[in-house]
């Protein structure tokens, strides 16, 4: 646990946020990188607490990116959409919020949780709603403890916002959707405003530290052995087999329309071991993991491909036959092991109507 | 109800042979899965709950592609299903891999999959159609045959895994010889093959795996199916060899007395058109039977042919008197190795037809051939001695040549008629060899005690009861016929020996 995030800490937390969203690309690492480093210089540490060290009454509320990371890249933020975004809800439940966490401690949603606390003089809570990513913003622990996600709003680098006031959270997903492609491709999205207490019950503890933590181990290179090891200790992933990749499938075929995906398929070869035939199943991130047939492992866990040669995360869109690959498993948080976790981002979700092997 | 053989449940390699799946790409792990049902499969729940041996046809939910098929080809593994079908959009090359890791039979397809399905579900309930249609579609490929050995290849191909040779006598003509094999696990059946206005002259012999992917009567009748494609190439094949062997035997005789004109003899153009080479230094091969028994018969020539003409190509094939005129061309008179090649590829179907070959020096020009055409007939009647199989080449046996003439039989009977107590005698034969060898050695008994292997007072002992019996060989005027005498009556002795079913 670390009391405040420095400059010194960016490239970790960027590392550690690829990690648990193993999609997203690297088109804008370097200006939000910098973006965030220079505002820490400027602003001071942000002083990442425990939900539990503040008051029970304190207002908090989560930020996010909403979109697609390439358009964040065409068109690169202002810089205020995220404050504007908080003051905006502010305004709206005339409260002045103690505190920031972000929606999601994975990809760039978590380095702006970063910026909002900074731009604000507000610290940061070790928690998100998501341990992960997930592809709605309903998706959260605090959807499952009965928090709502709205009032929320979504400001474009436009300039423009889009309020939305829902009674059920899937909905608000929905009609947000239908905005983000006039706002700009992407918006900056605060939701979820709740008070600490709230959130002492309904929030995932320690997920930015742990982001960091990862981050900082895969910064360092080391062998992918040693590597894998030490992120076992930290974060529960094992490794399922290392392989090289021997075909890449782009197939159309039928998906479940709730989520934006482009379904494909991944077979590696098992190199020793009992040299099985591995089908990885990619929708916008990897979601299952079948070995001569047999599922081994699917979604909540959390997937992602080690590129051996380099000892360093591999991005699904950087993928090459021949590549050798070693496919770990992340455990997700338990809550979304649960019959209603699993009926909202599991396997079925992605269109796999298989038992999950956590509960066969 | 009477079980018939017709409706044992139909196998996967069956199936793969008719319409629909005949086209499909077929990844087959055991052809000779039985398959018990059809089961058109559109959830993961209803492939859960198949029984083992059944097929499975995979549409919707269950066949779209990428990880769904590898699921499914897991679960058709833990419920030992007989094969998955599903269509070609969503079957990759790692499917097939997959498959092949999971011995599990992927078939492939291109229609529709219910469609598929219907039809393959009545082909299960009706294996006798089934089987019927199978046997219309190897006849029809069998019509389209027009030699031997294109009809045995089409039986090979269809009855897969079933090894089948065109076999006359114990020589297979065509298809493979793996049918002949006798292998514990496999059951031969046999069908026979008359050909036009003859006793029986071949067999078709097929090897059925048991239990195998087809029953052993249904074998037998696609067997019969195809005797009639094996009579007609055969028919025709003879048609042709006969018409060009009476058009070769003619050509050869005409060239023959044009060597015997005087004067430089010019090579006729016409002998190019028979494929002939006569030009250059000739080298000839005659092929003779062991036990000389006339002239061979027309089918007896055709297969020595066949035979002879796998492996030299071109090389020419007259039958002449009770054997087989053949020759080697070349402007090396000493380049053997062709000529080598041939006889060494021709051991076995010499040793099976019971043939020696006679091998002629090399002469120049159509004189030299018919010379060298008659050193290679000397020779063969030398190479008899040695048996089935035996090559003689004539620059090896010089004027020993004479004795092979010896009318053997004709000697042994003067032997019977002056020397009767000799041939009376139970040890005549050791008396027989001990004084040929006395003789050969010019007198010399401790030459021919070396040659017989016995001791030399051995062979005093068996020249005085020799000489007792008749054999007086040291009597100057009677030595050369008793020499002669010995010498026949030893080639006989030994021929019986070796010999010994007529």
């Amino acid at each position: 646990m670390i009391a405040s995030i420095t400059a010194a800490d960016v490239p970790a937390l960027y590392e550690g946020a690829k990690f648990y969203s193993p999609a997203v690309g690297d088109a804008s690492r370097s200006s939000v990188n910098s973006w965030l480093a220079g505002l820490l210089e400027r602003n001071g540490p942000v002083p990442l607490l425990r939900v539990e060290s503040l008051a029970p009454e304190t207002p908090c509320v989560s930020v996010c990116v909403l979109g697609s990371g390439s358009a964040m890249a065409d068109l690169p933020p202002s810089g205020d959409e995220f404050v504007a975004a908080v003051r905006q809800i502010e305004r709206l439940q005339r409260v002045e919020f103690g505190a920031i966490y972000p929606l999601a401690a994975a990809t760039i949603s978590a380095l702006v949780a970063v910026v909002t606390a900074a731009q604000l003089g507000v610290p940061l809570l070790d928690a998100d709603g998501m341990g992960r990513t997930f592809a709605l913003i309903h998706h959260t622990a605090m959807h499952l403890a009965g928090v709502s996600p709205t009032p929320l709003v979504a400001v474009g680098p436009t300039g423009e916002s889009v309020l939305v006031e829902v009674p059920s959270g899937p909905r608000a997903d929905r009609m947000l959707r239908a905005n983000v492609d006039t706002v700009g491709g992407w918006a900056a999205l605060a939701a979820y405003p709740t008070d600490a207490g709230t959130l002492r019950r309904a929030a995932l503890p320690g997920t930015v530290s742990r982001l960091a933590s990862v981050g900082r181990l895969l910064l360092e290179r080391i062998d992918p052995d040693v590597l894998v090891t030490r992120l076992g200790a930290i974060t529960g992933c094992r490794r399922l087999a290392r392989g090289r990749i021997a075909e890449l499938e782009h197939l159309s075929r039928p998906s479940d329309v709730t989520i934006p995906a482009h379904p494909s398929s991944l077979v590696v070869d098992e190199i020793g071991g009992l040299g099985r035939q591995l089908r990885i199943e990619l929708r916008s991130e990897i979601v299952a993991v079948f070995a001569d047939g047999a599922l081994i492992a699917g979604a909540p866990d959390l997937m992602c491909l080690l590129d051996v040669s380099r000892g360093a995360l591999a991005t699904l869109d950087s993928l090459e036959p021949g590549d050798l690959v070693d496919v770990l498993v992340t455990p997700a948080d338990a809550v979304w092991y649960s019959a209603e976790g699993m009926e909202m981002v599991g396997l079925a979700s992605h269109g796999i109507p298989l038992a999950h092997p956590r509960r066969r | 109800m009477r079980a018939r053989p017709s409706t044992l449940p139909i196998t996967l390699g069956e199936l793969a042979r008719i319409r629909p799946l005949a086209g499909a790409e077929l990844h087959l792990a055991d052809p000779a899965r039985a398959v018990e049902r059809i089961v058109l499969a559109e959830t993961f729940d209803r492939l859960r709950h198949c029984a083992p041996h059944e097929l499975v046809v995979l549409h919707d939910e269950a066949a779209t592609g990428g990880w769904s098929l590898a699921a499914a080809l897991h679960l058709a593994w833990e419920r030992n299903l007989s094969a998955v079908v599903v269509s070609r959009a969503v079957a990759g090359a790692a499917s097939a891999a997959l498959a092949e890791r999971l011995t599990m039979s992927l078939i492939v397809i291109d229609d529709d999959p219910i469609e598929v399905a219907l039809q393959l579900a009545g082909q299960i309930s009706a294996p006798a159609a089934a089987r019927a249609q199978r046997q219309a579609r190897l006849a029809e490929l069998l019509a389209e045959q027009t030699g031997v050995r294109g009809v045995l290849g089409v039986l090979n191909r269809e009855l897969q895994g079933v090894p089948v040779a065109l076999v006359v006598g114990e020589v297979v003509v065509a298809g493979q010889a793996a049918a002949l094999l006798d292998r514990p696990q496999a059951h031969q059946i046999e069908v026979e093959v008359h050909t036009a206005g003859e006793r029986s002259a071949a067999r078709l012999v097929a090897a059925v795996p048991v239990p195998g992917p087809a029953a052993v009567d249904q074998i037998a009748s696609l067997l019969r199916l195809a005797r009639p494609s094996v009579q007609a190439a055969w028919a025709r094949s003879r048609l042709d060899t006969a018409a060009r062997a009476a058009h070769e035997q003619a050509a050869f005789e005409l060239l023959r007395r044009l060597a015997e004109e005087p004067g430089p003899v010019e090579v006729p153009s016409w002998t190019g058109e028979l494929g002939w080479q006569v030009g250059r230094s000739n080298r000839a091969v005659w092929l003779a039977p062991v036990q000389p028994a006339g002239v061979p018969s027309a089918e007896v020539t055709h297969l020595i042919r066949a035979s002879w003409q796998r492996g030299p190509g071109a090389w020419p094939l007259i039958a002449e008197g009770d054997g087989w005129i053949s020759w080697h061309s070349g402007a090396d008179p000493d380049d053997t190795a062709a000529l080598r090649r041939a006889l060494a590829a021709f051991r076995d179907p010499a040793v099976a037809h019971r043939l020696v070959i006679g091998v002629g020096r090399a002469h120049d020009g159509v004189a030299g051939l018919m010379r060298s055409v008659a050193e290679a007939r000397l020779a063969a009647h030398v190479a008899r001695e040695a048996g089935a199989g035996a090559v003689q080449w004539f620059d090896q046996v010089g004027a020993a040549a004479a004795l092979a003439w010896l009318p053997t039989a004709e000697i042994a009977q003067v032997a019977d008629l002056t020397l009767a107590e000799l041939m009376a005698a139970r040890d005549r034969a050791p008396l027989v060899q001990t004084v040929l060898a006395v003789l050969d050695a010019g007198g010399s008994l401790s030459q021919a005690s070396r040659r017989l292997g016995v001791h030399r007072n051995t062979v005093l002992a068996r020249l005085a009861r020799a000489r007792l019996l008749g054999l007086t060989y040291d009597e100057p005027g009677q030595r050369l016929a008793l020499h002669v005498l010995c010498y026949a009556l030893t080639a006989l002795w030994s021929e019986e020996r070796q010999s010994p079913m007529p």
